[in-house]
């Protein structure tokens, strides 16, 4: 019955593998997409935005508290019997792999566009790859060490942001709701790809070795993207002018290059590179949800020859397709508006409709 | 034990089957004639000139009876003295066979036991009349004297270090925990080579599924001997690819007695002057038993100091690579100048000149060790001060990549495992060439994937990262950091310990009226 009881992970490990997902390439150009739609109020959006994430990450662990051991694929092959069940697991398997793809590709870019501006982007694409396919091929608990040790490993370099502080002129922020609320609602919307990551819920909550520790889990960690997300768009807002932000593709980079100790010039350069750990934190989860629901739709357990599968097929869609910046916001718009669903309104109805069928079961026994 | 034998002579039998037809009557029993024995002997041990047959005629009693043994294996003075001296001269009561002064004596009857016996080292006392024959311990060949020991020197730690005898070295550990608790297993390893491996453990305190896996991996080896404790730990290691040591080989019989301690179990070899430890983490690899010995701040500055060096091997020379043929707006102008100024004259790119620098200085340390340590200096004179000088001058290397070659040499020596330190200096070549081709992302990446084999790999089943991956924050105590030895009150989690109180609450620390 319980088939994942061996790869449990724990408390702290669930909590940086749902952060981890959350916290990836979308964050250089929030500030940005944030003063587009709420100008200097987008920082209320980031705190309307973490409610949001709360409710639904609620609501998906409220519908797995009846299958503790289930993933999502696993339920739905429950809920809907084997021939449904497994049509439904596709869109989901599209899903993360095509937010695998939307990630690896974006950090491609960033990565050509900023160290390696000759190197093909196969190439590019095989370096950021293969040390992700080392977790990725492994299984839940190594997902929850890497997830775990990077997150130690990395978060001194949002901290380097505070040094932005003493060039920031905090009046910009003021007056708070300048604009009316609508405007700030609107920022919420189009923020949900920065956000989105917590959605890797439906796959890793079986492997939570203490299960009722998975709310404080989701509240913790999306509370650290929180404060992670919140300092930067309060700094980026701080130092840019209102009007000065929206110019800038990705204000973060900016704000980073003023950044400068007396023995490193570019220190943006640094956290770039330093950053790419931060980025595997992301997409690994994805990878790792991928793998874990092609596994259950084969119905036999072979991770690694999947994750080499994932592997070979990302990199010849990219010798086939070599996407651009344009390409890349493009399937970011795509994912958005499926985040949406699958993310948001996917566990409401899901809730329902177990609601309903438990309801269903229930009266047929008797 | 002997079910054990006879269990992997029984099973090597097919591999082996044309080379031990000749003793396929070794299951047998012994006869009770005396001259059948004998030439049962001679025949199985044809072309051994250093057998030794010794025919005595017991005085009191009477009866003819031979002592065999190798010459050579066996220890003269308790066999002239306490065994044959014995046998002719001392009386008997009631027709007895006359018992002899010696620790260990075994009465059996199979010949594969007599012969397994003889080879060891052992003296067998065959009696006409009986089909039972005495086994005398009299094992005793050459030794080499408790010494310090040279690749782990410590500064004041324990002197003493293994030696060849395995038995020897059980005593030595057994020295440190005297504690009934200890328990031993012995397991036969190798065809022809019989090695004896003890594994040694706190029976209360050592995870019993790691001892099963370990027995597991140890009984499935079929090799025909082992000479050195490395041959075993290559057999034993979960991922033989990995570039990690995944067991410690030491000499240290306080090193090893601490790590047992600890909940970890101890594998002595016979034949062997290394013990190996398993399971062990990454970071046990940092800690040396000098560091438990010295003030807890000092000790965890030197843990620090460590920690840096690893990352000072493995990164300094591939960073200053990307640096300065990639990278260079990253560092100050100022500096980018005098680097300018020193490489002017150098032909090479900066990854050739790293190089020929470090093929260099591991040749000089490879030389280094088969050298007897007079040479050895000389060595180093000519490598360090005569091709160091001349290099830079003739314009072969810079300046500033001899200070990064020799600065990462000095960082590798101080892991205080050679098997770690060597894994670094390896480590550092791939780091090289991807920072030659991909600048500082190489460096990244490269990191990723050592990051990412590091969270992925076990020890005996436990993970190999612990206590950082999992992280383990009562295990930190001892990491980075070893704070005063009062408040590791709980043996590491590491470990997988399942007792885990190590010593008392003993925390009050006698306050100023007392």
């Amino acid at each position: 019955m319980k088939k994942y009881a061996a790869n449990q992970i724990t408390f702290l490990q669930f909590v940086f593998i749902l952060h981890g997902s959350q916290v990836g390439t979308g964050i250089f150009a929030l500030p940005r997409i944030l003063a587009e739609k709420a100008g200097t109020d987008g920082w209320i959006s980031v705190i309307l935005a973490w409610c949001c994430n709360l409710i639904a990450s609620v609501v998906i662990i409220k519908v797995f508290k009846k299958y503790p051991n289930d993933t999502l694929p696993d339920l739905l092959i429950r809920l809907f019997g084997k021939i449904v069940g497994r049509i439904l697991i596709l869109p989901i398997i599209v899903y993360f792999a095509f937010m695998v793809w939307n990630i690896l590709i974006a950090t491609m870019l960033y990565v050509k566009g900023w160290f390696l501006p000759m190197t093909p982007d196969y190439v590019v694409m095989i370096l950021l790859i293969v040390p992700g396919y080392l977790v990725a091929s492994k299984g839940a608990r190594v997902l929850g060490r890497y997830s775990e040790l990077v997150f130690y490993m990395t978060i001194w370099l949002f901290l380097i942001l505070i040094f932005a502080i003493k060039d920031s002129h905090w009046i910009h922020l003021l007056p708070i709701v300048k604009e009316g609320w609508l405007p700030i609602f609107q920022g919420v919307a189009a923020t949900i790809y920065p956000f989105l990551g917590f959605e890797i819920l439906f796959v890793i909550y079986p492997f939570l070795q203490k299960k009722h520790l998975a709310v404080r889990g989701v509240v913790l960690a999306n509370t650290i993207t929180l404060a992670i997300h919140l300092g930067i768009t309060l700094i980026s807002f701080a130092f840019f002018s209102p009007d000065g932000i929206t110019e800038y593709n990705e204000p973060v980079f900016n704000l980073l290059k003023v950044i400068e100790f007396h023995f490193i010039e570019r220190f943006d350069m640094v956290f770039l590179a330093l950053y790419l750990f931060v980025v595997t934190t992301c997409w690994l989860p994805y990878a790792f949800g991928a793998i874990l629901s092609t596994e259950i739709w084969l119905g036999k357990k072979n991770s690694q020859a999947i994750a080499a599968i994932l592997v070979v097929f990302i990199i010849l869609l990219i010798l086939l397709t070599h996407p651009s910046w344009n390409e890349s916001n493009k399937w970011t718009q795509i994912i958005n508006q499926a985040g949406i669903g699958f993310a948001y309104l996917f566990p409401f109805l899901l809730y329902i409709y177990v609601g309903i069928y438990n309801r269903f079961q229930r009266s047929e026994s008797k | 034990m002997f079910a054990l034998l006879k269990f992997l002579l029984g099973w090597g039998s097919s591999k082996y089957s044309e080379l031990s037809k000749s003793d396929s009557s070794s299951a047998s029993s012994v006869s009770s004639e005396l001259s059948d024995n004998i030439k049962h002997l001679q025949q199985f041990f044809d072309l051994t000139p250093d057998l030794v047959i010794r025919r005595i005629q017991m005085e009191q009693v009477g009866t003819a009876a031979s002592l065999v043994y190798l010459e050579g294996l066996v220890n003269k003075d308790l066999i002239n003295n306490n065994i044959l001296h014995e046998l002719i001269h001392r009386g008997a009561i009631d027709n007895e066979i006359p018992e002899v002064s010696l620790g260990s004596v075994r009465v059996v009857s199979k010949w594969d036991d007599i012969e397994n016996s003889i080879l060891q080292g052992d003296s067998v006392l065959f009696i006409n009349g009986q089909s039972k024959v005495r086994i005398y311990e009299t094992k005793g060949w050459p030794q080499r004297a408790v010494e310090d020991s040279r690749i782990e020197a410590s500064l004041r730690g324990a002197h003493q270090s293994f030696v060849e005898t395995g038995s020897q070295n059980i005593a030595l550990i057994r020295r440190y925990i005297p504690n009934q608790q200890l328990k031993i297993k012995e397991i036969t390893v190798g065809e022809r080579g019989k090695s004896k491996c003890s594994i040694i453990y706190l029976a209360d305190v050592a995870h019993p599924d790691v001892l099963k896996e370990l027995e597991k991996r140890m009984k499935q080896i079929d090799v025909d001997a082992v000479m050195n404790t490395g041959e075993l730990a290559e057999f034993l290691e979960d991922s033989p690819f990995s570039p990690f040591p995944q067991v410690i080989l030491t000499e240290k019989p306080d090193t090893t007695a601490s790590h047992i301690l600890q909940g970890r179990y101890a594998l002595v070899v016979d034949k062997s002057p290394t013990v190996l430890i398993t399971p062990v983490n990454f970071t046990t690899f940092f800690q040396s038993i000098d560091d438990y010995n010295a003030r807890w701040t000092i000790a965890s500055f030197t843990r620090i100091l460590r920690f840096f060096a690893l990352f000072i091997a493995l990164f300094l020379p591939s960073v200053y690579i990307a640096l300065i043929s990639f990278n260079y707006e990253v560092i100050p102008f100022q500096f980018i100048l005098s680097i300018a100024e020193t490489r002017a004259r150098i032909p090479f790119p900066p990854i050739v000149e790293a190089i020929i620098m470090e093929i260099m200085l591991e040749m000089l340390r490879e030389a280094g060790i088969r050298l007897p340590a007079q040479i050895g200096q000389t060595i180093g004179i000519v490598g360090g001060i005569i091709i160091g000088q001349a290099a830079v001058q003739a314009g072969l290397v810079s300046n500033i990549m001899v200070i990064v070659v020799s600065s990462t040499a000095i960082a590798s020596f101080i892991i205080p495992i050679y098997d770690m330190g060597a894994t670094i200096r390896l480590l550092r070549f791939p780091m090289m060439i991807l920072a030659a081709m991909f600048g500082i992302i190489g460096i990244v990446c490269g990191a990723i994937v050592l990051v990412a084999h590091f969270v992925s790999l076990e020890s005996m089943g436990t993970p190999y990262g612990s206590p950082l991956a999992p992280m383990r924050f009562p295990d930190m105590k001892d990491v980075f950091i070893r704070i005063p030895l009062w408040g590791m009150n709980k043996r590491p989690k590491s470990t997988g310990a399942v007792q885990t109180f190590r010593q008392g609450h003993n925390s009050e620390r006698g306050g100023e009226d007392s």
